[in-house]
């Protein structure tokens, strides 16, 4: 992969925070929660003005070489991936291929009979986990 | 003709069974425990639950089931154990578990499942781990389509994948072949 994972946060449909994944050793842990909390009203605002139908929703933003890229289903639940700037340009198919495969581990989460999507609880799931390691390490 | 049991099931599952989502059977089973867990709180009850609930299937699937197949009467208790597991599971699950550690007298066997349809995307909760046993309701549905053939058996499990074994294992142990009774009322 041409590009870091720093890190990636599903943030539920009342946007509460339902996992977040710090991935790099450089980055603490409250970075990468204050910047899944900001990425949230760039989501809003993007999903009200343009883009309704499209579930990718690109670059949000970027900041102090990391850039940040959303994705929205369309249960409102949200998928935040944040990757450390290059001087390449990161492919749009690259992303939507990583968000892909969030949302199918996800969905493999919810289809789990003892998960409960409306509790507003952090996600515990050692499956989920293992995919989002996967996801990462490629 | 006598067929053999694979050939049978295959043959039986192409043609005569109608098919519906496997996900929408995952997660219908999946509901059903997760509401018999909320109903009871107590994971060896749900056990029981999901055991009562199967033998009341069995006892009807059975007809079902010689229907579809037409197989005769098994000679011994080996036939029986291959045709539940070529035959019976295959119609009715589209998996053929492993039938293995047959017992010295014959009378008990184990049906090992590679992949188990009942129990995809499932993660079982902390507390259940030790206790509960998933997918009990298919014991019971041996225990009861067996009993109605006339054999009376008893059907557990011995492990299972969602709860960090090696693989998904069956015991059946048959108690006693069941003699037709006369009904209590004529003499």
């Amino acid at each position: 992969m041409p590009f870091d994972v720093v890190c990636i946060a599903v943030i539920g449909k009342m946007n509460n925070p339902l996992y977040i994944k710090n991935c790099s050793s450089t980055y603490q842990d409250l970075k990468c929660h204050y910047i899944a909390h900001t990425s949230i009203d760039l989501v809003e605002e993007r999903i009200s003005t343009t883009k309704h139908t499209d579930q990718y929703l690109g670059l949000l933003y970027a900041m102090e070489e990391l850039a940040v890229f959303g994705y929205i289903t369309n249960t409102r639940v949200k998928f935040i991936i944040v990757t450390s700037l290059q001087d390449v340009a990161i492919k749009d198919q690259e992303m939507k291929n990583l968000f892909r495969k969030i949302h199918n581990s996800y969905v493999s989460l919810v289809s789990n009979p003892f998960y409960n999507p409306d509790s507003h609880k952090p996600i515990v799931s050692a499956n989920f986990e293992r995919a989002m390691a996967e996801v990462t390490a490629t | 003709m006598l067929k053999q049991p694979r050939q049978t099931g295959e043959e039986i599952w192409k043609t005569r069974i109608d098919k519906i989502s496997a996900e929408l059977f995952t997660l219908t089973y999946g509901s059903v425990v997760a509401q018999l867990l909320k109903d009871h709180e107590n994971y060896l009850e749900v056990n029981k639950q999901l055991d009562k609930m199967g033998y009341n299937i069995g006892v009807k699937l059975i007809e079902d089931f010689l229907a579809k197949s037409g197989t005769n009467k098994c000679g011994d208790f080996r036939e029986t154990a291959d045709t539940i597991a070529k035959v019976g599971f295959k119609i009715f699950l589209n998996i053929i578990p492993t039938v293995a550690n047959f017992s010295a007298d014959s009378k008990e066997f184990s049906l090992i499942l590679e992949d188990n349809p009942l129990s995809e995307f499932v993660e079982l909760p902390e507390g259940a781990v030790g206790e509960l046993w998933y997918s009990n309701i298919l014991c019971g549905v041996l225990r009861g389509a067996l009993e109605m053939v006339q054999m009376q058996v008893e059907v557990f499990f011995v492990s299972d994948v969602l709860r960090g074994d090696d693989a998904t294992e069956l015991r059946v142990k048959l108690v006693k072949y069941l003699e037709e009774e006369v009904p209590a009322g004529e003499d």
